[in-house]
């Protein structure tokens, strides 16, 4: 009769952000993110992203328990840029490239129902 | 500090084989994180309809009403309309109660057995009042021929006398909420291996060596050609990654006689729907779900001004 709804895991309650800030108070260009129902989907993609920009020093992410629903991504960038920056310019990055696989599996699909 | 260089990349695709609940295809120059994103989303985020509320008027069948209304549920409905369909528990048409036209389609089952022969009740018996939503068909997937197969999916059986009325709601749901929404079957990625045979080394084995060589694979990737009898490689893909081949050439005391890699840019997928989507379109669905993710993380315009403001006030207390 308690259990939570299901559709917690999933959803961000209101009155909570879904992505908030915090910078490092020792480090400088240093940050975390903390990502409100969101899991290794996002945690990883956003990752391997972040290791592509020369100027992330570091990019990690972690769940920090399976019941806890939501992943914490850290950022650590040179002073060229800042994690603000190589947090915006990941998702723009991965955005893009989603954009082009979307455009490139069609046509694809268009050349193969073609001769089918 | 706007706009940095872009690291983006331009993925590939190649289609191999694709029927209605099938597809195989190619990705490549990429990543495995955006494969397996890919493949998550395809599992557990990519909607469909399925039925989520069961109203029983009669059941004198032999199974309970929430093991009916279970069954009832994984039954893969053709969910065509579930992307643009609203959450129940988003609709504002229907107050809450999630029983609109907008966020849910109503079904109708009633069947009686009247005979001693036993009475299967199926999929088929399930009514919509909406067209486009209905049972997956699976007769033409089965290949036609065998009409005795062609009668949906079972859901009951009754003997003379027993009798099932119900009223069922479908709604849109994902597969991280249940099972049941889930439009994959399976949704495999594997990395493309490149084989390389040292034919010099390959030289310096006898006939029965060779052949004992490539016996030793669990699946079959080479093939000694009986004319040339040169080994050669005939399905790379049927490489499991299970070093078999590797640990053989080393126990006959021929280290690097073939090397394997794993290309980490290229990945075969092979996606199996349950009907409830094409398998492409269930592609395309999960680049648009996985899209429309992406942009929920954006960071909000009051997050950054908050962080402005608190940046300053830093910079100040550090003394800068
Ligand atoms: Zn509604």
């Amino acid at each position: 009769m308690n259990a939570p709804d299901r559709y917690e895991r999933f959803v961000v309650p209101e009155g909570t952000k879904k992505v908030s800030y915090e910078r490092d108070t020792k480090i400088i260009n240093a940050a975390s993110f903390t990502i409100e129902r969101e899991d290794h989907t996002i945690g990883n993609i956003l990752r391997m992203q972040l290791h592509r920009d020369e100027n992330v020093l570091f990019a990690g992410y972690k769940l920090p328990h399976p019941l806890q629903y939501k992943i914490i991504v850290r950022v650590h960038t040179t002073s060229q840029s800042s994690p603000m920056q190589a947090y915006n310019q990941a998702i723009n990055d991965l955005d893009k490239e989603l954009d082009h696989l979307r455009n490139a599996f069609e046509t694809e699909m268009a050349k193969h129902s073609r001769d089918y | 500090m706007e706009a940095g260089a872009s690291y983006q990349r331009f993925p590939k695709v190649k289609v191999r084989e694709l029927k209605d609940d099938y597809l195989k295809f190619e990705l490549r120059d990429t990543d495995a994180s955006v494969a397996n994103a890919l493949r998550r989303v395809m599992i557990a985020e990519v909607p469909t309809i399925a039925i989520d509320l069961v109203e029983i008027e009669v059941n004198s069948s032999v199974l309970n009403d929430e093991f009916i209304a279970h069954r009832l549920g994984l039954i893969p409905l053709t969910s065509e309309r579930a992307m643009s369909m609203r959450f129940s528990r988003d609709c504002d048409a229907c107050d809450g109660d999630g029983q609109c036209e907008f966020c849910s389609v109503e079904f109708h089952l009633r069947a009686k057995c009247m005979t001693d022969q036993t009475l299967d009740v199926t999929s088929k018996d399930l009514i919509s009042s909406d067209h486009t939503v209905v049972p997956v068909d699976f007769s033409d997937a089965l290949g036609g021929d065998d009409s005795s197969e062609q009668k949906g999916i079972t859901i009951v059986k009754l003997r003379r006398g027993q009798e099932l009325r119900l009223r069922a709601i479908a709604r849109k749901g994902i597969g991280k909420d249940h099972a049941k929404w889930s439009p994959a079957a399976t949704v495999t990625f594997m990395y493309e291996p490149e084989i390389h045979i040292n034919e010099d080394l390959m030289e310096t084995l006898s006939l029965e060596q060779r052949q004992s060589w490539v016996e030793s694979s669990p699946t079959k990737v080479f093939e000694m050609d009986p004319n040339t009898e040169q080994v050669v490689v005939i399905d790379p893909e049927a490489y499991t990654y299970d070093d078999e081949v590797i640990k053989k050439a080393e126990a006959m005391g021929k280290p690097g006689l073939v090397e394997i890699y794993a290309k980490e840019d290229s990945f075969i997928f092979t996606v199996e729907s349950t009907g409830a989507i094409k398998s492409s379109q269930l592609v395309v669905n999960a680049i648009e779900v996985l899209k429309q993710k992406l942009d929920a993380v954006r960071l909000s315009e009051d997050t950054v001004e908050a962080d402005d403001q608190f940046g300053e006030l830093g910079a100040h207390m550090r003394g800068g």
